[in-house]
């Protein structure tokens, strides 16, 4: 699947779209592709505040828990309603409709800690 | 526990089809080809096939077999005919699990016998450290090769591979027989819930026979179906999988396979411990759940009973086959082990309803 352009991505497999003070986050397609069929997705509240790199939440597949960790900070604006009744949105549509929740940043200077899409590549072909 | 990962001789065939690889058992396993759901559904609908040569084959030899072999097990050995299969448990001194397995039959001397692969070790050696004098044993495991084909057009696909009249087998029975052409042993037995067959043949031509039949099972919807689906499936059939509902604590009377366990028969290893637990009947045993909610329950999480913890889950999986519920089993108190009793799992610090349901979850429409 391609990627599509403009994302930052952290080592623990989420991606980030920013647009200006707000940011959307999801998983990458070979997060979702590694889990297998997902199940079910827990995500954090409207208004949360999150630190970046925290545990938020949890995707489940058929086989296995795991933790999903925000790769920016913020408080949480939007989750995205649609995965409650089809969680496999996420395998379908990773960087698209199966995105997780939107956040209003609260630390510009986290992008910095971010990988590039060059970078992500690298650790997914390793 | 072997120190080294092991590779059944279809490892090759499992990254040619894109298998995601686990270790399971001491080998590199494929968990699923395309995804679980689909390979679930396929083995449900049509047909699924797997490579179990991960289990170990042990072959028994002696007119003394059946009795040895009943001394240590729960179930009867010495009265199965050539040509029958039967589901066993080896049992500890306490009444607990060393293995569930299945004894094949040939003929008045030869038997099989098939352990799971995570007990293989184990189980060698308590069969070994037992057999008397004029029992011949051979551990085959990693020597032959194992394929179930499991599904409502299993008959179908295997067919045209075999000379024998594979409609008129009985569910668990086998025969010696030729798989194109070389000699192989075909069992109507299977882990899935559904019709099917295991095929046991030498390593050396599984390949051939593995992708013979992918090749001409298409037609009929056949898909290779990985450890992932597999464990959904015999989850769903209400059967027991070594190291959760079935442990060297967990009796099989606990596990809920008293149907298996024949007290009334000559002493085995486990039977006074059985006997007492079946007299005071008061013992934690699995129990069936079906969750209200969404979120999946996992091994391992506790089980309320208002505020008292009454147990623990030991699997859990969503359910294609049960309205995609939540199912899972549980060891709980005998009190919360009743039909529609309402439970509660905890889940990462949340309690989620769940209604105890018999088992199994899922029974196939229509029996051979």
């Amino acid at each position: 699947m391609p990627q599509p352009a403009g994302l930052l991505y952290s080592k623990e497999h989420e991606w980030v779209k920013l647009d200006g003070e707000t940011a959307i986050v999801g998983i990458t397609d070979y997060a979702q592709n590694s889990l297998g069929d997902i199940v079910y997705v827990e995500l954090p509240r409207v208004g949360a505040t999150l630190a970046q790199f925290g545990n938020i939440g949890v995707v489940e597949s058929v086989k296995a828990v795991s933790d999903i960790y925000t790769p920016i900070g913020g408080e949480v604006l939007e989750i995205n309603g649609a995965l409650e009744g089809d969680p496999a949105l996420l395998n379908r549509e990773p960087f698209g409709a199966g995105w997780l929740f939107k956040v209003k940043i609260s630390d510009q200077g986290e992008t910095g800690n971010l990988l590039s899409p060059e970078s992500y590549d690298e650790l997914t072909q390793e | 526990m072997p120190e080294t990962i092991r590779r059944t001789a279809l490892f090759e065939a499992h990254r040619a089809l894109g298998a995601k690889l686990v270790p399971f058992g001491g080998f590199e396993m494929p968990v699923s080809y395309s995804s679980i759901l689909r390979e679930h559904a396929a083995v449900r609908g049509r047909a699924g096939m797997f490579d179990l040569s991960h289990m170990a084959q042990f072959s028994l030899r002696g007119a003394a077999v059946g009795a040895w072999a009943e001394t240590l097990t729960v179930n009867l050995v010495a009265n199965m005919k050539p040509g029958q299969a039967r589901y066993n448990i080896f049992t500890n001194e306490r009444g607990g699990a060393h293995d569930d397995v299945i004894f094949y039959r040939f003929d008045a001397e030869r038997w099989l016998l098939v352990v799971n692969a995570a007990n293989a070790e184990k189980m060698w050696h308590v069969v070994s450290a037992s057999a008397p004098p004029g029992i011949e044993l051979v551990n085959l495991h990693g020597v032959r090769a194992l394929i179930a084909v499991q599904g409502p057009k299993s008959l179908e696909v295997m067919h045209d591979f075999v000379d024998a009249d594979l409609g008129a087998m009985k569910y668990y029975s086998c025969l010696e027989t030729r798989v194109r052409g070389l000699d192989a042993v075909v069992a109507r037995t299977g882990y899935t819930g559904e019709d099917g067959f295991e095929l046991f043949c030498d390593a050396e031509f599984a390949t051939d026979l593995w992708d013979a039949l992918l090749a001409e099972g298409r037609a009929a919807g056949l898909e290779p179906a990985g450890l992932g689906a597999r464990d959904v499936l015999r989850l769903e059939a209400g059967m027991p999988l070594y190291g959760h509902e079935l442990t060297e604590e967990i009796t099989p009377l606990q596990a809920g396979l008293a149907w298996a366990v024949k007290l009334a028969k000559a002493d085995f290893v486990g039977r006074a411990a059985l006997e007492s637990q079946f007299a005071a009947g008061d013992y934690p045993r699995i129990a069936g759940m079906i969750l209200d909610g969404k979120v999946p329950a996992r091994s391992g999480y506790p089980v309320f009973a208002g505020e008292r913890q009454v147990g623990e889950v030991r699997s859990g999986s969503v359910a294609p086959s049960v309205g995609n519920k939540n199912i899972a089993t549980a060891l709980v108190a005998p009190g919360a082990a009743v039909a529609g009793a309402r439970l509660e799992v905890e889940i990462r610090g949340t309690r989620h309803n769940a209604t105890v349901v018999p088992l199994p979850f899922y029974k196939r429409p229509t029996p051979p």
